[in-house]
């Protein structure tokens, strides 16, 4: 059966540390922009944690949630592309074909979730820190949109070693960067195709959310709502 | 892009195209033999050992086959070799489990930094110019070793001095070992993230002077005292791990989590109840909870070495009545009797103390409320607890104990006498209060030496930067003193050949020892570091190591290949009480410089989530890195609470002048509603002098402004002791993530 | 028709300007702030020049000048396999080329009299390695990630993709590889042909 892949992002969990922030970067090749062009808004982050403040002080409460690309199975950036840079995978994500790309920004109009990037200049490297790139993910230049992927160079290296070795992926085994660093591990990435998953159960979960879900766009990535805190300890 | 741009870059577009041609410069460059054997495009991943804070966690560095620009008998070519891609943590490291932070992540930039010091420099200025021109490092070893010989000669082996941040395993070993040769004093200690006064109390309270682990995977209620131990306190990734099991890992048991202090931190924002006490009184709040456990008899009376430190404790402390507790801290009487309910009734409960609280001219006595109020809850060496990490058998040393701390020698005049000073890791110059005068003090002894990487404000004084290797250079060895409950050695080879005409800092000690002769070479024996640390890994084949090989050699592999030895036996119990002199404390008043009319706020600076102390400012990452409070990236800024802020009239991207009695500084405002009315505070971090292109000049640093203030009883910086007075006088402008997107200049400036 | 290729040529050409005007290597721009470094000392996958960015527009590549006559068909008519020298075609993405001490575990001893074997041992020896050029390969902005590994496991031959090497002297490139090529294959193999299999 193909695979449809998600992610379950447990809020109870999360700290708020950045780690899946800077490991998306390292990752996928994710250039610094500096601080004139982050002032205007062009930084670019696959994947980032919002922070909501709630009551005034002294009664104050935080709550971040990471948000990534929802990889939406009825997504609003693929039938604005002109260009079908913007399409939808076999295996459900959303993908975006760079050498399409003309640079239209239509998709970042649609996007509800403000997770898609665009290059505004040609990104650069002060030598030698380009030694550090990931031969595995392409360098985007100026006028290309890009956004998560959901690492789909470490879904597809897994998928050719599973095949390699004549078996099945196992539960967890292509494991984005982000998912891979989280230390208290709120974030869980997998099959969701697949029953028994972990991504799957969590997704069951009576905590689980869609971000924007009254949008339609049934995103493949459920939000698992904090718990509160009370005497009877559950 | 502007008109003026688009015609600058046609015109340079033009021009380049009729110049260059078809020409190729990497076709031009001379291209070397590969120093080892590689597979291209397929990826290793070697064990290594994460060195940027003290907790210690271990790596896997992915290493893949790339071409570099290097340097080979003075001439510069390309050559394949290994580089390090990525660095995740080690799926079997019993401190972070495969897990890494933020930082630890970004520490890949050290290695390929553009502004890394590339070969020796020798200083060709004046002093703190910046000027230095490269040299050999025969030339610059000789030159070291003839200044030591010269010292020994007149009998003045003693002005020789060594400033490190702290030192762990064999480098601390090797440092030790090299200056008691020598006849130098013990190394000194500089390390803004080290927390003088918790170990001071924990030596005072359990006997041990080390930072605790806690065990938060099985607890059942925590409170924290300020610290940041999801974020950059102690042993942050491991105690996150703990932290998601705490909250999600064991079903119908979440634990509650109650964080205090003044301004919300990472780890506060949290937290089920966040309590703002006032500042400095976090001990008497935990009293408070005690009096309430004790005197309703929540939890049976303890009577032990914690508890004997703390004046009347075996009267029920009595003054510590919610009443009067509430009178001292602000917290109402009603809320800390309902905590000390909910504790005792949420066993096994815990309680964390670092960071800003400990900062206080009270913070040992802070310290010290908070181990007993552990005794108390019965948490101490027990599951759900706080306990002290197991250490090797062979590790006797690594112990802080023998060195001393910079500050005290500092500003008890004793590096006056200074002959030569010996720099590595660490930036006093940077992270001291400018009223110490460090860089004056620095720039009155004749020779320094520095092993830095970068030519940050300390370096900058150096006459002689005799480069060390980046970490994923190097052989590193490490034993984490918290974050896990079985005895860990790091050990790593180098995950990467050096990228310049860098050496290990160990084996640059070890020649200069070799080349002094006499006490120096006899006390080290190794021809270089690798063969020191197989020297020292040795014992541990015998011990309980997981599946010790029986063969030294192989012994010696496979602690390469695993990342260490680490024991298999689980040990959480506190050392047992070694008997001290008994020192009783009682409450007092946190003291702080300037008077409450004129400065009326407390300046509160705080370990950033990105740059920790500032040492890892200079890296792009952690630059664009949005904090994860205030989204701000590049930058600094001073936190205010909305209310503070509407009644001094000045609102966010105003920029401000905060004013302490010793000092000013100018940072934009970030108004923040996680922030006490009589609050002011500031990441710690920015406003380097000198520390590469991408963090010199930029921001503010909150050190500078701070008063000389110390918690008496370990001499340490109290850095939360200052008060301020702040004011508008313009207008500045903040990058935050969560701003939106600008594509023209208007829309910037009508934000 | 000679109008019609120069109408060509002046479309090609403005075409190109455009795109390079885009693809300039912004450093000005680019804020990460620099002080006195020129642009080499940057990186970036812009093209260096206009002309670079005609050649690609157009499809066109020089043809590599190698620096050894290398012969393949000796090498293959020795039984010596191809996966001997271009190791790691198996195991990842891509399929070495070889350095010089790859060359060298044989050469120090075998036909140490010939000519351009002397003159690989003359590189060797002032500790240089050999600046073979790329015959094969795609440019950055192709944005292909090309596996080896798993084409050499589905036993597709070397030949296929690389032509009739054991007939070459140094490596020439035979086969066209552009998206035709390999989707003609993958339609007739029934393996997947989704963008992403291959762009990313």
């Amino acid at each position: 059966m193909a695979h449809r892949w998600g992610m379950a992002v447990d809020l109870d969990r999360c700290t708020g540390c950045e780690a899946c922030v800077v490991a998306c970067r390292a990752e996928n090749n994710i250039p610094s922009v500096g601080e004139d062009q982050a002032q205007k808004g062009r930084a670019i982050h696959w994947i980032r944690v919002e922070r909501y403040y709630e009551g005034e002080f002294p009664d104050v409460r935080v709550k971040f949630q990471p948000v990534l690309c929802q990889q939406c199975n009825n997504a609003p950036c693929e039938p604005v592309c002109p260009t079908y840079a913007s399409y939808h995978t076999d295996e459900g994500l959303n993908g975006q074909v760079y050498n399409r790309c003309i640079g239209t920004r239509y998709c970042a109009n649609a996007c509800s979730y403000t997770v898609r990037f665009f290059n505004f200049f040609n990104p650069a490297w002060d030598k030698p820190l380009h030694l550090q790139l990931n031969p595995d993910v392409s360098l985007r230049q100026v006028g290309i949109m890009e956004k998560c992927t959901f690492c789909v160079q470490r879904i597809k290296s897994a998928e050719i070693r599973a095949k390699e070795e004549k078996r099945e992926l196992r539960d967890g085994e292509p494991a984005p960067a982000c998912v891979q660093s989280c230390p208290p591990r709120a974030l869980v990435f997998g099959d969701l195709n697949d029953p028994e998953s972990e991504v799957s159960r969590l997704a069951r979960s009576r905590r689980g959310v869609k971000l924007l879900g009254e949008l339609g766009t049934q995103p493949n990535v459920t939000y698992l709502q904090r718990n509160e805190w009370n005497d009877n300890n559950t | 892009m502007e008109r003026r741009d688009f015609l600058k870059v046609s015109v340079l577009t033009g021009a380049t195209a009729a110049l260059s041609g078809c020409e190729k410069p990497a076709h031009t460059l001379v291209r070397f033999i590969p120093e080892e054997d590689l597979i291209p495009s397929v990826a290793t991943w070697k064990p290594s050992v994460c060195t940027l804070c003290p907790a210690g966690c271990g790596l896997m560095v992915r290493v893949l086959p790339g071409e570099a620009e290097v340097v080979r008998n003075g001439k510069l070519g390309t050559i394949q070799m290994g580089l390090a891609k990525k660095l995740e943590g080690n799926p079997n490291h019993p401190v972070n489990w495969g897990k890494l932070c933020a930082r630890g992540q970004a520490g890949l930039q050290i290695t390929y930094h553009p502004d890394r010091v590339r070969s020796p420099l020798k200083r060709s200025g004046p002093r703190g110019s910046g000027s230095f021109q490269p040299v050999t490092w025969e030339e610059s070893i000789r030159e070291v070793v003839s200044k030591l010989q010269e010292l020994q000669s007149q009998n003045q082996s003693e002005s020789l001095r060594f400033v490190s941040a702290c030192l762990r395993g064999q480098r601390h070993e090797l440092v030790r070992k090299f200056l008691s040769a020598f006849g130098a004093p013990a190394a000194m200690v500089f390390d803004p993230l080290d927390e003088p006064v918790l170990r001071q109390a924990n030596l005072l309270s359990f006997g041990q002077a080390d930072m605790p682990s806690f065990d938060l995977a099985h607890t059942g209620y925590v409170i924290s005292f300020g610290a940041d131990f999801l974020g950059t306190w102690n042993s942050p990734v491991a105690q996150s791990i703990a932290y998601g099991e705490m909250r999600q890992g064991r079903p119908g048991n979440r634990a509650k989590f109650v964080q205090v202090e003044q301004r919300m931190s990472q780890t506060g924002a949290n937290a089920d109840e966040w309590i703002a006490p006032r500042a400095g009184t976090e001990g008497a709040m935990a009293l408070g909870l005690a009096h309430v456990i004790l005197k309703e008899k929540l939890r049976p009376a303890a009577d032990n070495k914690a508890t004997r430190l703390i004046a009347g404790w075996s009267q029920g402390l009595a003054e510590y009545s919610p009443e009067q507790v509430e009178r001292k801290t602000g917290v109402p009487a009603q809320r800390i009797q309902r905590l000390a309910h909910e504790m005792a009734a949420h066993l096994p409960a815990v309680a964390i103390i670092g960071g800003l609280p400990l900062a206080h001219t009270n913070g040992l006595f802070n310290a010290l409320a908070v181990n007993a109020l552990n005794t108390l809850l019965g948490s101490v060496g027990m599951p759900g607890g706080l306990f002290f990490t197991p250490q090797p058998p062979s590790e006797n040393a690594g112990s802080w104990s023998s060195e001393s701390d910079f500050a005290s020698v500092l500003l008890a005049g004793k590096l006056d006498g200074t002959k030569v000073l010996l720099l590595h890791n660490a930036n006093p110059v940077f992270a001291t209060p400018a009223v110490w005068k460090v860089r004056e003090t620095l720039d009155r002894i004749p020779f320094i030496v520095s092993f830095g990487s970068f030519v940050d404000e300390t370096s900058q004084l150096a006459d002689l930067i005799l480069p060390d290797h980046s970490p994923l250079e190097s052989w590193l060895h490490d034993v984490p003193k918290s974050g896990t409950n079985q005895a860990v050695v790091s050990l790593a080879a180098p995950a990467m050949l050096p990228l310049h005409d860098t050496r290990a800092m160990p084996d640059t000690l070890l020649e200069i020892a070799h080349q002094i002769g006499g006490e120096a070479a006899k006390a080290l024996p190794w021809e270089n570091f690798q063969e020191m640390l197989q020297a020292s890994m040795a014992p541990l084949r015998t011990a309980d190591g997981i599946n010790p090989p029986p063969d030294p050699e192989k012994f010696w592999s496979k602690v390469q290949e695993q990342g260490g030895w680490w024991s298999d036996k689980v040990r959480q119990a506190a050392r047992s009480a070694i008997p001290q002199k008994q020192l009783v404390t009682e409450f007092a008043p946190p003291q702080f410089d300037g008077e409450e009319s004129s400065f009326p706020f407390h300046f509160q600076p705080y370990v950033s989530q990105a740059f920790l102390d500032g040492s890892l400012a200079h890296l792009p990452w952690m630059q664009e890195m949005p904090d994860a409070l205030s989204t701000v990236m590049w930058g600094t800024w001073v936190e205010i609470n909305p209310k503070t802020a509407q009644k001094l009239a000045i609102e966010q991207d105003d920029l401000v002048e905060v004013r302490s009695q010793h000092g000013k500084l100018l940072a934009p405002l970030l108004v923040s509603p996680g922030i006490a009315f009589d609050v002011v505070a500031m990441p710690m971090g920015q406003g380097h002098e000198s520390f590469g292109r991408y963090a010199s000049g930029r921001g503010a640093n909150p050190m500078t402004i701070l008063a000389p203030m110390q918690v008496a009883e370990t001499g340490s910086l109290a850095w939360a002791s200052t008060r301020v007075q702040v004011s508008k006088v313009g207008k500045a402008k903040l990058a935050l993530f969560s701003g939106g997107l600008f594509e023209r200049p208007s829309e910037l400036q009508q934000r | 028709m000679r109008s019609r290729i120069r109408g060509l040529s002046l479309i090609f050409v403005g075409l190109a300007a455009v795109s390079s005007f885009f693809l300039w290597p912004t450093s000005s721009a680019n804020s990460v702030k620099r002080r006195g470094i020129d642009s080499q000392d940057v990186f970036t996958p812009a093209h260096p020049t206009i002309l670079d960015s005609l050649r690609e527009f157009i499809g066109w590549r020089e043809t590599p000048v190698q620096p050894l006559a290398f012969t393949h068909r000796k090498h293959i008519e020795n039984q010596i396999a191809c996966t001997a020298c271009h190791k790691g075609v198996n195991q990842g993405p891509s399929a070495g080329i070889p350095d010089i001490n790859v060359c060298m575990r044989c050469h120090t001893f075998f036909a140490k009299d010939r000519p351009e074997i002397k003159k690989l041992a003359g590189i060797f020896d002032s500790g240089q390695d050999i600046t073979w050029q790329r015959v094969y390969g795609f440019s950055p902005s192709a944005h292909v990630k090309f596996n080896h590994a798993p084409h050499i496991h589905a036993s597709v031959d070397c030949s296929v993709c690389h032509g009739d090497v054991k007939s070459m002297t140094v490596a020439v490139r035979a086969v066209n590889l552009n998206m035709g090529f390999c989707l003609s294959c993958h339609r007739a193999k029934q393996v997947s042909t989704d963008c992403v299999t291959c762009h990313f």
